[in-house]
Parts: C-alpha cells; sequence; structure tokens
C-alpha cells in the first residue's frame, strides 16, 4: 500500500472516441505545489474532473489518503479536505461576497433546516466567528472593501481571488487550481501568484493547471506535463523545460 | 420597508381591482369581497409553497396541484366524513389539528418522492416529471374509489373544523349578512399564510436560506465547496410542499367536498400565473398577486359575456383560462419580475 | 392482447410522428415545446373545419360555415397551415425572445402559457364538444395477425411512411446535417455558413407540420377535441424520454413503445377495471426511465444534471 498522498492508476476517459485522459500512474505528494501543463485540449481539466467527481472515469482508480474516492461524489471528496476551483469562475453571482464566503465556511450543521428554524444563541455565535473569519479571509486577499457588493459586479480578477478565498475558508488539505491566472491583469496576478506560494508553504498540497509558464516556472515544485491526455513529462520546473519531447508537443500544436 | 415605485403601483393595482369588483357586482359587495378574500388566500399560501421551490430554489414545479391534493385527501380520509357513490360513512377519526398535520407532511413526503427521481436532472425534466406524477396521481385517485371516493370523492367532512368556529364569531359575521362556514375558512388561510411568511422570512435570511441561494446560482460550485446540493433541493421541495398541502386542505372545506375534478393542471396554472404577477421570489407577491388576480378573473366572465353573445358556460370558462395563458406569456415576456420581484434576482437561464 | 397490438401500432405511429416532430425542435432550438400538443390539434380542427359539410355547425360562433373540401386535400392544407403556423411562432414570438436572450427557463413558462392559451381559444372559437371527421364508418378487418378498419390500416401505413422520410431527410440530406450542425453549436454553424436563423425556422416549420399531421392521424382514429392535444402531450414526452432525448431516431421508436405499451397494459390482469388508467403506464415507464437510465434507449449520456 504505497503512501503517497494521492494516486491514481490507469486513469482512461474518452469522449465519443477521442481519448481525454490516458494516465497509467501518477502520484502526488503531500504540500508539494505540482503545476500541470499541457497544449489546449491536453486533458488537464478533465483530469481534475475526475479527481473532484464532476466526471466520471471510464477506468481506473484514484486514492486520497489511501482512501479510495474514484466513484465519490463530488460534494464527498470536498468534504474530504480536496477543494477545486474552475476554469471559468463560479461566484454566486447574485450573491455579496460576505456571504460567498459566509455560505462555503459555513458547517452541514449549521445549515441545516433545523438550525435555521430554530436558531439558538450557540448558532447566532457561529455566524459571528464565521462573518469574523470571512472578514479575514477578505483582508488578506485584499478584497474586503467589496464585502457587500454583489459577486457579480467584481472585475475578473476580484472573482478569480474571492473563488480563493471560498476555498480557503474551507481550510483545505488539497487545494485545486484551475487556471487561477487566466484573465487576470499583471499586477493581480503577481499578487496572486505570491498568495498562492505562501499557502504552499503554509502546508497546503497545491495542484495547479497554468498556461501561464513563467508562473509555473517561478513558484512550482514540481511540473506534469500532459498532451492528448498522457504524461509526457514529469518533474522539477527547469527539467521539464528543456524536455524536447515538451518542446515538441507545444510546438507542435502552434504549427497546426 | 422601502415605499418604491413598484409598492405603491401595487397597491394602488389592488385597490383598483377589488373597486372594480365592488363596482360591477352592486348587489352585495361584503358577500363578494368575503368570498374573493377567502379564495385569495387560499390560493396566495399555495403560491407562497410555489414560490419557495421556483423562487428560492429554481426548481421548476408544474405539477403543484397534486401537493394540494395529496394534502387534502389525506386530511379528509383521517377525519369523519362521506365517501364515494353511496356515500360510506366514516364516523370515526382524528381531531382536525393532527390529521391536518398528518397531511402536510404526507403532501412533503410525495415531494420527497417526486424529487428523487427527478432533481437530479435539468429543469425542464423536472417540469415533465412534476406533470407526469400529477397526472399519476389524479389516476390514482379516481381509480382507487373504495378508498378516496374516486370521481364521486368526498363530503361530509366541513364539521371537524368548522366546531372550532367561536360564537362571536358566528354572530359578527352573521351580522355583516356573510356566511361564517367560508369565511372560517378565509380566516384560517389568512392566518396560516401569516405564520407562514414569518417562516419562511426567517428562513430567508438563515444560512439554510443562503444555501438554497447559492444552489439556484451555481450547483457545481455548491458541490465543489462540499455541500450536497440534491439533499438541498429536496428539503426546499418539500417545504413547498407541505405548504402547498396546508392550501389544499383549506380548498377543500372552502368547497365542503373534494373530487378527481378539483386538483388539476388548471388549478397549477392559476397557482404560477398569481406567483408570476405576484413577483417571483417575493416574500408578499403572492398575496398581492392572488387578489388582484382573483379580482379581475372573477369579473372576465362579465366580459366574455358581453364580447360573445349567446356563449355557453363553457365558452365563458374558456375566455378565462385563455386570460390565464395569456398573462403568463406577457408576464414571462414583458415583465417577469412581475409586480413585487427583485428584478436583479431573476432566475432566467437553466444552468 | 392481439386486439390491443392493433391498437397499440396505431397509437404508437401517432405518438412516434408527434414526438420526432417535438424532438427535432428540441434537438435544434433546446426549446421544450408545450404549446406541441396544440399545434398537433391545430392540423385536426383546421382539417375539421375545411373538410366538414357546408351547413353543419363546427364553429361556435356561427358566423362561418365549413367548406365541404374533399377530406384528403382538407387534409394537404391543414398540414401546411400548422406549417405556416409554426414559422410564425418562430419568427413572431421565439425570434425575439431568442435574440433577446431571454433564458430557457422563461422561454420554457411562455410554452406553457401559450399552450393554455391556444387550447382555450379553439375551446371558446372552435369546439367544445367531440366531434368526428365526415367519414363513413368503417368495419374492422384483418391485416396480418391485427384487426383494424381499412382506413386506420392506412393511417398506420402513412405514419411508417412518414418516418422513413423523415429519417432519410434528416440523415442524408444537407439540411439534415445543416439542423445537426446547429444544435451542436450555434457559433460553429455560423462559420462553416449555416444560417441558424434559417435552420431554426425550417425546423419549427416542419416540426409543426409533422404535428399537425399527427393531429390528423389521431382523429382519424379517434376524434377532435380542443384539449387532444394536451391529452397525448404526456405521452409523447414519455416516448420521447424512453426513446432518448435529442435523438429523432429515439423519438421514433420511443414513441412506438410507449403506444404499444400503452395499448397492451389494458390486458394486463392489474389493470382490470382501470382502463382509462392506461395512460398513467406510460407516465410510469418514464419516471422510471429518467431515474435509472435518463439518456433513454438511444440518447447519449451528457450531464443531464
Amino acid at each position: 500500500m504505497s503512501n503517497s498522498f494521492i494516486r491514481i492508476d490507469n486513469l482512461k476517459k474518452t469522449f465519443g472516441g477521442l481519448k481525454a485522459v490516458d494516465v497509467e500512474h501518477l502520484t502526488f505528494d503531500q504540500n508539494v505545489l505540482t503545476s500541470i501543463i499541457g497544449p489546449n485540449g491536453a486533458g488537464k481539466t478533465t483530469l481534475f474532473d475526475l479527481i473532484s467527481g464532476f466526471q466520471e472515469e471510464d477506468a481506473g482508480e484514484i486514492f486520497y489518503k489511501n482512501k479510495n474516492i474514484t466513484r465519490s461524489q463530488p460534494y464527498k471528496i470536498s468534504r474530504l479536505g480536496i477543494v477545486r476551483t474552475f476554469q471559468l469562475t463560479k461566484v454566486f453571482d447574485r450573491m455579496t461576497v460576505l456571504e460567498n464566503l459566509m455560505f462555503s465556511g459555513s458547517s452541514i450543521k449549521n445549515d441545516s433546516l433545523f438550525n435555521s428554524i430554530f436558531k439558538t444563541s450557540n448558532n447566532k455565535k457561529y455566524e459571528k466567528s464565521l462573518k469574523d473569519k470571512s472578514f479575514q479571509i477578505m483582508e488578506d486577499l485584499n478584497i474586503h472593501q467589496m464585502a457587500d457588493s454583489y459577486a457579480r459586479e467584481l472585475s475578473g480578477g476580484q472573482k478569480k481571488l474571492l473563488e480563493l478565498g471560498r476555498s480557503l475558508i474551507k481550510n483545505p488539505e488539497v487545494l485545486m487550481l484551475d487556471e487561477p491566472l487566466a484573465g487576470v491583469n499583471p499586477k493581480l496576478a503577481e499578487d496572486l501568484l505570491e498568495i498562492i506560494q505562501n499557502l504552499s508553504k503554509s502546508g497546503i498540497t497545491i495542484l495547479m493547471v497554468e498556461h501561464n509558464i513563467d508562473a509555473v516556472m517561478k513558484i512550482s515544485d514540481r511540473v506534469v506535463v500532459l498532451a492528448e491526455g498522457s504524461v509526457i513529462a514529469d518533474g522539477l520546473p527547469q527539467d521539464v523545460r528543456s524536455n524536447p519531447k515538451v518542446i515538441e508537443a507545444y510546438l507542435g500544436t502552434v504549427n497546426d | 420597508m422601502k415605499i418604491s415605485g413598484k409598492w405603491i403601483f401595487t397597491l394602488l393595482l389592488t385597490i383598483f381591482s377589488v373597486s372594480l369588483v365592488f363596482y360591477l357586482n352592486p348587489g352585495g359587495p361584503l358577500r363578494i369581497l368575503g368570498n374573493l378574500l377567502t379564495f385569495a388566500g387560499i390560493y396566495a399560501l399555495a403560491a407562497i409553497g410555489l414560490n419557495v421551490h421556483f423562487g428560492m430554489t429554481g426548481l421548476l414545479n408544474f405539477g403543484h396541484a397534486s401537493f394540494m391534493g395529496v394534502g387534502a385527501y389525506v386530511t379528509l380520509l383521517l377525519i369523519p366524513h362521506a365517501a364515494g357513490r353511496e356515500g360510506e360513512i366514516s364516523e370515526n377519526g382524528l381531531p382536525f389539528l393532527s390529521a391536518l398535520l398528518i397531511g402536510i407532511v404526507a403532501a412533503a413526503l410525495f415531494g420527497l418522492l417526486l424529487g428523487l427521481p427527478a432533481i437530479r436532472l435539468r429543469g425542464d425534466y423536472l417540469a415533465i416529471v412534476t406533470i407526469a406524477a400529477a397526472e399519476i396521481f389524479r389516476l390514482l385517485v379516481r381509480d382507487l374509489e373504495s378508498i378516496t371516493g374516486g370521481v364521486y370523492g368526498i363530503i361530509n367532512f366541513s364539521s371537524a373544523l368548522q366546531k372550532y368556529r367561536p360564537l362571536f364569531f358566528d354572530e359578527f359575521i352573521t351580522e355583516l349578512e356573510l356566511a361564517p362556514a367560508q369565511i372560517w375558512v378565509g380566516l384560517l388561510s389568512w392566518v396560516s399564510i401569516f405564520f407562514t411568511l414569518i417562516l419562511i422570512k426567517r428562513l430567508n435570511q438563515s444560512p439554510w436560506g443562503r444555501a438554497l441561494r447559492a444552489v439556484r446560482e451555481d450547483e457545481d460550485a455548491v458541490r465543489a465547496l462540499g455541500k450536497n446540493a440534491v439533499w438541498l433541493k429536496l428539503q426546499s421541495f418539500m417545504l413547498g410542499a407541505g405548504i402547498a398541502g396546508l392550501a389544499g386542505v383549506f380548498l377543500a372545506f372552502n368547497y365542503g367536498s373534494v373530487q378527481t375534478t378539483l386538483f388539476v393542471p388548471l388549478l397549477t396554472f392559476y397557482v404560477w400565473a398569481i406567483m408570476i404577477l405576484g413577483g417571483v421570489g417575493s416574500l408578499t407577491g403572492p398575496i398581492f398577486g392572488s387578489i388582484i388576480f382573483w379580482a379581475i378573473i372573477s369579473e372576465t366572465d362579465k366580459l366574455a359575456a358581453l364580447i360573445f353573445e349567446n356563449a355557453d358556460g363553457q365558452q365563458l370558462a374558456g375566455v378565462r383560462f385563455a386570460l390565464v395563458g395569456l398573462l403568463i406569456m406577457i408576464l414571462m415576456i414583458f415583465r417577469p419580475s412581475g409586480l413585487l420581484g427583485k428584478k436583479e434576482e431573476l432566475l432566467l437561464n437553466v444552468k | 392482447m392481439v386486439d390491443q397490438l392493433g391498437n397499440g401500432l396505431l397509437l404508437g405511429i401517432i405518438i412516434s410522428v408527434a414526438s420526432v416532430a417535438l424532438s427535432l425542435l428540441y434537438s435544434v432550438t433546446r426549446i421544450v415545446n408545450f404549446a406541441h400538443g396544440e399545434i398537433i390539434a391545430l392540423g385536426a380542427i383546421v382539417t375539421l373545419f375545411f373538410s366538414s359539410p357546408v351547413d353543419s355547425r363546427i364553429i361556435y360562433l356561427d358566423r362561418f360555415s365549413p367548406l365541404g373540401i374533399d377530406f384528403i386535400l382538407s387534409a394537404i392544407i391543414a398540414v401546411f397551415i400548422c406549417g405556416v403556423f409554426g414559422g410564425l411562432l418562430e419568427v413572431l414570438l421565439f425570434r425575439p425572445l431568442r435574440k433577446a436572450e431571454v433564458g430557457n427557463i422563461a422561454i420554457l413558462v411562455v410554452t406553457i402559457g401559450l399552450s393554455i392559451f391556444l387550447r382555450h381559444l379553439y375551446l371558446i372559437f372552435a369546439t367544445g364538444r367531440v366531434q368526428n371527421f365526415p367519414l363513413e364508418l368503417e368495419r374492422r378487418q384483418t391485416y396480418w395477425f391485427v384487426d383494424m378498419t381499412p382506413r386506420n390500416f392506412k393511417v398506420l401505413i402513412a405514419g411508417l411512411i412518414v418516418m422513413i422520410i423523415v429519417g432519410i431527410l434528416l440523415t442524408f440530406t444537407r439540411i439534415g446535417k445543416a439542423m445537426r450542425a446547429v444544435r451542436d453549436s450555434d457559433e460553429l454553424a455560423s462559420i462553416s455558413g449555416v444560417n441558424s436563423d434559417n435552420i431554426i425556422l425550417f425546423t419549427w416549420i416542419s416540426s409543426s407540420m409533422l404535428a399537425g399531421l399527427a393531429g390528423i392521424f389521431q382523429a382519424t382514429i379517434n376524434d377532435v377535441r380542443y384539449n387532444m392535444g394536451f391529452l397525448i402531450l404526456l405521452l409523447i414526452f414519455a416516448g420521447t424520454v424512453l426513446g432518448g432525448i435529442g435523438t429523432s431516431f429515439g423519438a421514433m421508436v420511443g414513441g412506438l413503445l410507449i403506444g404499444i405499451f400503452v395499448q397492451v397494459s389494458v390486458a394486463l390482469p392489474f389493470m382490470e377495471g382501470h382502463t382509462e388508467a392506461k395512460n398513467g403506464v406510460a407516465l410510469a415507464i418514464m419516471i422510471l426511465i429518467l431515474l435509472f437510465r435518463p439518456q433513454g434507449i438511444f440518447g447519449q449520456k451528457e450531464r443531464i444534471s
């Protein structure tokens, strides 16, 4: 029984005849920041979907801390400690930034119908501490001035920050970020990158899909390269960068 | 409560439509008002339940009448009543309140039953399933004649509720030349509305309500954040169904009898029209929507009689329903937020 | 049971035609058209008006007398009128809504409102009571293993032919491919030179023509009622769900199967004395399919939730 944090065995997924993911073996260790890169259509987001339960694999198994999460539902996987974000931000548009965070941080028990009807002083205390925690996160991410604004009023970069904040308030063990820097202006991207790096240092295991190669090289401990659904390179950032297969995979798509 | 433009308009429209009723019916305005408010109350309650489904959670429920029916039939069968062609009498029964509670729970459970297959699926599927389930309910009620009285229905149950009327109430109402029995049902409906709205307002501002709004916004994000979106939707479905069940009971007591022709799609469409008119997601929208709706609808018969000479009863009813359909269309196209709905909170897209 | 098989085939072919029409429209426009039943009824009512003898009283308002035209001709005209009606619906109602980017849920509710409105217009202006096409009564005959009247048999054959033609058109012609392109991606289609507005219009017209035809078939076998469309709408949904939403072939097969199941179920032991509940059987099947295999028989397992 391997003791790797996340383990993927023989994972396969096809869409209408096209192979989306075909990974024989892949593991992720705790506390490491791994970036997953590759040309468009390489299967990166599909891989994320499979791990987080949003898509069903055709074959293969996924383990998290030795627990088989292959066919688990997304919300259960999240409760185990793996929280993901999405390529196209999914903030709750018609709720305020504060509500977005408080919803995310609220426990299942607090959300229950029973508790909401029969509010006790404990509930009120819980909500208060939840609010404080939310403000703490908002301040860390510098979006606290938008606390009472509807999420849809936020800029693209601020929405990314909100989504990150929503994930963080759950105290995740594993953070799966799907293109966290996409569409974000350079200054904000720099701040965001620093935040992600600090999160990694604080002990969170991070898996990051990104197209911004400079960012990837800057903060990753490890880089995995996907092309046409399979892993073609895996190692330290500088080694992967000069790997001829990787160069070919990227150049190949540029030439098409 | 902000006095904004839409509130003023709504209040004016309400006053106007009620005045219209008085104007067109010179004899006995109080009696008409009593009737109007009773119907309005019952339907407003039903619309509040539907609002929990659609307004709060974004669920498309087109079988609402069946929830009302389950609440009504279960309650009636548990109190003394007479059923079927022979009028078979069941003398024993539970006290009204117990039967009512069980009826409401039954309606909620029916909601659970319906929700289980459908709530995982997309919005339009849920619409189809709820219509199908309502039709199955109607067929079952019709065919299980030995239990439900089939097409002959159930009668002689009113006393279980009416016996609670206080004497002073009877005296007061009779002095106004109104029917105490009906006004009693109307009064209870409005009292129920009051308490139900308090509950819903509380829930809206609660963590549960917040969770439901998140589900309405983006289910995938909700799941990625560790919450069981399906269960949340099911809970909302059950809550709305229970409220509808209560409304169904009042509807039954208003008529004094039930039969299979009562809880049919047309009833569902009325409730939908009222909910949209009042404003999807608005707390008090159903109240105003219901009053205005009933005021106008009860006068369309006169309008129809004016336009179509030699029209028969069926055609007049047809005018009424055609107008309901037209109303739903026009509202949905030009003013989906209705009278009191919030434009920003509008849910128009299936995700 | 063999008795019911004949009825089942008839009902099945009608639902089949109607289901294909609905499925086609849904595939291309993503709209679940609840007013579909009313287009079906329109076909029957228009045929009734055109073909009924000149003095008979069909329309309530009594200001127009029926035209007394040959039945087949009436039916053909009615089908075209339905096509025009569908085209008008698209141009006057659904296209503006689409351009205004009104959401799916709103449009669905609009179609429900439309269905209520149209159905009761029919009630007001056309017919509140059950009426029949002016055709002679026939005796049943035996065709292979089923008994039915010659006219009904013709309906069955006509239905089958229509299905085959539709199938061929969809699979092999340019229009069919264009429809499938628009379904898969609006943008992609317009890039490759397909005008999605025209394709959608074409779909509305053909779907409505098919629906009208289904209504004429239904009225030939049974009768004309203002709510005849509403009555079989649920069965059509059941057929489409069973066959697989989004596949026309599935709709054909699903519709046929539902028709057969519904009629044959009458012969089952537990249905004794409750034959009118046979529709409930179809609905129960539909709910079960949605529970366990929501993509139906031929549908693709897309993320339905």
